[in-house]
């Protein structure tokens, strides 16, 4: 419980450092937020209650306080490029889609890489093995936007299978089907970028677990090799891969704009890239308060997840 | 006029700024009947709501010396639909459309600056008070008439009986007056109004402008922005546009994209238009994207942003082409004229010289465009030829030699928006400058912010798209110096002044001509801008066979065929179909 505590004291304390650095960055940059939304031939007392509005004026210290107050109950103030929309506005139109389209990715991801991971550990030098290893590399080498654009131009316009870009996206409650489909393409894509470091990890530390004594102890009573690759081998050679699956979870809130931008989404990338270029430093600052709790919050499940895949965390062995 | 072809084709449509396109429309190119004001105030017939016809005169006055590339139908309706089988297709109520533009927008305030990518979503949703026929003459379009007193002092719109706004509110007398007194008051696009002293609503349908001087051609200037008519209660909303077009606007996502809807009360649905139910506008910002999902049938049509695809598909069968070749864009470069170095002329005919016009149009338009001197296109009845610095590195290199001997180095930043095609132009033409010794550097700002980082002076230079208004008289706040936001360079030039005023203040053609003539010269003398290209053959809407009426002429309400597709800004989307 203590290390629970300790644990979630450091990661708000992380949370204040990186959005205390990113407004001061903000408040550094150059230009008037408060001028530039006023326009033109606005009056100082005009400008000046923008500046209000905003909640650009006073200190920096009590801008952050007042800023950070506002953002507990998600007013992240209003967005100074695309008047009439608040920042939160801009993110609740874009978090959803991205955060389907990094679940459906990460499903597929380790859908592909831990079966293939566990095959080529079994008999590492063998086809599979040599097939799997051959097909990450080149998946490794091959920057999303061409596999995307190859995607695309292969199921999309050839084979027509899947749409090639992302357009009226339902819910996923209101239509399923629809929605699975057109998310299909941009999350295999990203899914082929993941699986190949997946599998590579997985699969280097599934052959380092097999050399333990105790899965020696376990062929020799004779267990299957299908119970022992997955209710002994697997547990304990999956904390690098569970860090990695975190860490990219976190990432692909914000960093999959590549994929948003082959397949049309408008999702967190694409608001993360067109914000800084615009400027709408609320905008921006929302985002990465976003950001922030997302990666903190990952890194908190991933500390979590290590106690329960490895029982000698949890009791302080290691 | 408009050229289709069933072959796949590409064409920069990125328009510049918030007024050009409202301002924009044809270059006269093929109407040479396109003259509004009268020839002489004597001739004028203030109670007629049309203007005087001096269509012989202008004929013989239009012809231009080559024909510009790409503007004879023969060259590219050889195997394509053409107006003629149009006419013998039955148009189909139903259906909804994906249409990819390649600005995103950035809302839908009428009194302030408008972003390309609105202003498409824009001509879905709104008629203005005027149209432009096929000739590019104004036409009472929403309004039901113009009526100008003897000296063109005062203008009174009369508007159609028992017009609504998308919200049910009726367009009357008192809610233009309210829009155009919005429009005149805001700071940002206001100048375009200056002129206009008073704004009164005279009864229930009329409205009376009393202007500080004569102005003939008025009606021009309402064809664009300030005559987009919105909801009295919406005006200066930026998050949505409450209109008076066929459809209205059901969502808009910044960053996304918008969605129309058929507007059930049109004040055309007895016509039955529209004809579609709905119109998804797609922002793809990637060409390739575009492309593919063209090609998957995921997108029905889309703005094409370059010359790419009238090269790449010349043979594809399977695809129409609607080419703009009237009112085309320019590419430019503006130069503030305020800030060193370009408050220098030297430096600035420096630049002109170096730069070789012909070597971008070979290298990035394909040879379709036709090399710039200037605003007006040299097939406009209104252009002359002036001074402008032609290509001649010798004489960049003794200007650059000769300022930097008394100066210093010449630096610049090239303010520019993140569109890679255009930014390849920008750089070739850097790479020209870099040569005799001028160095620039590329300052990417942020998509649909042209418009205000112009207006708020925070450039050196600035690569443009603008101008190419039907009349003249539309590019006179973009030039004119007394004071305007929208005098993008800041140059003060009395010859530009008085040119432009004589053009618009005289009602004899002959006069108006001379006073243009003295504008050209002046800005050919004092080289305010970098002029690349008239766009005029590369400015097209890709669409599938399939698609039909978006690039052919619409009808006016008085049953003559409006310019289409001109800049964008009058797409014919009350006629726009599609075969089910």
């Amino acid at each position: 419980m203590l290390i629970f505590v300790q644990r979630l004291g450091r990661l708000v304390f992380v949370f204040f450092v990186v959005t205390f650095v990113t407004f001061f960055l903000l408040d550094q940059a150059p230009g008037d937020p408060a001028e530039r939304f006023a326009g033109l031939n606005a009056t100082p007392e005009v400008v000046e209650g923008i500046r209000a509005n905003l909640g650009l004026n006073g200190s920096l210290l009590e801008r952050y306080t007042r800023w950070l107050g506002n953002a507990v109950r998600f007013d992240f103030g209003d967005s100074i490029v695309t008047r009439g929309f608040s920042s939160w506005d801009l993110i609740r139109e874009s978090l959803p889609k991205t955060l389907e389209l990094m679940v459906l990715a990460e499903i597929m991801a380790i859908g592909m890489a831990v079966p293939l991971a566990l095959a080529s550990a079994r008999r590492p030098g063998g086809f599979i093995d040599k097939a799997a290893s051959s097909t990450a590399f080149g998946l490794l080498a091959l920057p999303a936007f061409v596999l995307g654009i190859y995607m695309s131009f292969v199921f999309g316009v050839k084979l027509g299978w899947f749409p090639t870009i992302v357009d009226n996206l339902p819910g996923l409650n209101d239509d399923p089907l629809n929605n699975l489909r057109q998310m299909f393409l941009p999350s295999l894509t990203l899914a082929l970028n993941l699986v190949a470091v997946y599998l590579r990890l997985l699969r280097s530390d599934l052959i380092e677990t097999l050399q333990e004594d105790y899965v020696m102890l376990a062929q020799a009573r004779g267990l299957s090799e299908r119970r022992i690759m997955w209710r002994h081998v697997l547990r304990p050679s999956s904390l690098n891969f569970t860090t990695a699956v975190g860490l990219n979870i976190a990432g692909l809130i914000g960093g999959a704009f590549i994929i948003e931008v082959l397949f049309a989404i408008n999702g967190m990338g694409r608001l993360v890239i067109q914000s800084v270029i615009l400027e709408d430093f609320n905008v921006v600052a929302a985002v990465v308060a976003i950001l922030t709790v997302a990666y903190v919050m990952m890194n908190f499940l991933v500390d979590v997840l290590y106690s329960i895949l490895d029982p000698r965390i949890r009791h302080g062995a290691r | 006029m408009l050229v289709s072809t069933r072959r796949h084709t590409l064409a920069i449509l990125v328009s510049g700024a918030l007024l050009a396109a409202a301002c924009s429309g044809s270059d006269s190119a093929d109407s040479p009947n396109a003259t509004e004001a009268p020839a002489t105030a004597a001739e004028a017939d203030p109670d007629s709501s049309e203007p005087a016809d001096t269509s012989d005169t202008a004929a013989q006055s239009t012809e231009p010396d080559e024909p510009a590339p790409l503007e004879d139908a023969d060259q590219l309706t050889s195997e394509g639909e053409g107006n003629a089988d149009l006419a013998s297709l039955e148009p189909v109520a139903g259906g909804e459309i994906t249409f990819g533009l390649t600005n995103d927008g950035t809302g839908f305030d009428t009194t302030g600056a408008i972003a390309p990518g609105s202003i498409r979503v824009i001509t879905a949703l709104n008629d203005s008070l005027v149209g432009l026929d096929a000739n590019a003459n104004w036409q009472p379009n929403l309004a039901e008439s113009l009526t100008p007193n003897d000296d063109f002092t005062s203008w009174t719109i009369t508007m159609r009986q028992g017009l609504l706004f998308h919200d049910g509110e009726p367009v009357d007398g008192e809610a233009v007056r309210a829009n155009l007194q919005a429009f005149k008051d805001s700071p940002i696009v206001g100048f375009a109004m200056a002129q206009i002293t008073t704004i009164t609503a005279v009864d229930e349908l009329s409205v009376r402008l009393d202007l500080s001087a004569p102005w003939a051609s008025l009606p021009y200037g309402l064809v664009g922005q300030p005559g987009w008519m919105v909801s009295p209660s919406t005006i200066g909303t930026n998050e949505t546009f409450t209109g008076t077009g066929p459809f209205m606007l059901e969502s808009w996502t910044p960053g996304d994209g918008a969605r129309v809807v058929r507007n059930p009360n049109y004040w055309r649905a007895d016509e039955g238009l529209p004809y579609l139910d709905a119109i998804n506008f797609k922002f793809l910002v990637d060409l390739t994207v575009k492309r593919q999902a063209f090609e998957a049938g995921d997108v029905q049509g889309y703005i094409s942003p370059g010359d790419e695809d009238i090269v790449d598909f010349l043979e594809d069968d399977e695809t129409d082409v609607w080419i703009g070749t009237a009112g085309a864009n320019e590419y430019l470069w503006l130069l503030n004229t305020t800030a060193p170095p370009f408050d220098d002329l030297r430096v600035r005919q420096a630049m002109a010289h170096a730069i070789d016009k012909q070597f971008i149009i070979d290298t990035f338009r394909s040879g379709l465009t036709i090399p710039a001197n200037g605003p007006l296109n040299p097939s406009d009845r209104w252009y002359t030829e002036n001074n402008y610095p032609q290509f001649d590195p010798a004489a960049a290199q003794a200007l650059v030699d000769e300022y930097e001997a008394e100066v210093g180095p010449i630096e610049f930043e090239l303010s520019i928006e993140p569109n890679a095609s255009v930014i390849e132009v920008a750089e070739v033409m850097m790479s020209f400058l870099t040569d005799v010794g001028i160095d620039g550097k590329i300052k990417e700002i942020g998509q649909g912010q042209s418009a205000l980082t112009a207006i708020q002076d925070d450039f050196q230079a600035f690569s443009w798209f603008q101008f190419g208004s039907p009349d003249p008289d539309g590019e006179y706040p973009f030039f004119h110096s007394s004071g305007g936001f929208l005098n993008w360079t800041n140059l003060v030039s009395a010859d530009i002044d008085a040119g432009l005023d004589a053009g618009r203040q005289n009602i004899d053609e002959a006069a108006r001509k001379a006073g243009y003539a003295q504008f050209l010269q002046a800005l050919g003398d004092e080289v305010p801008m970098i002029w690349v290209d008239h766009l005029n053959g590369v400015e097209a809407v890709v669409t599938l066979p399939e698609l039909h009426g978006i690039g052919t002429p619409g009808l006016l309400p008085d049953g003559s065929a409006s310019l289409a597709m001109t800049n964008g800004n009058f797409f014919a989307w009350p006629g726009v179909w599609i075969e089910q």
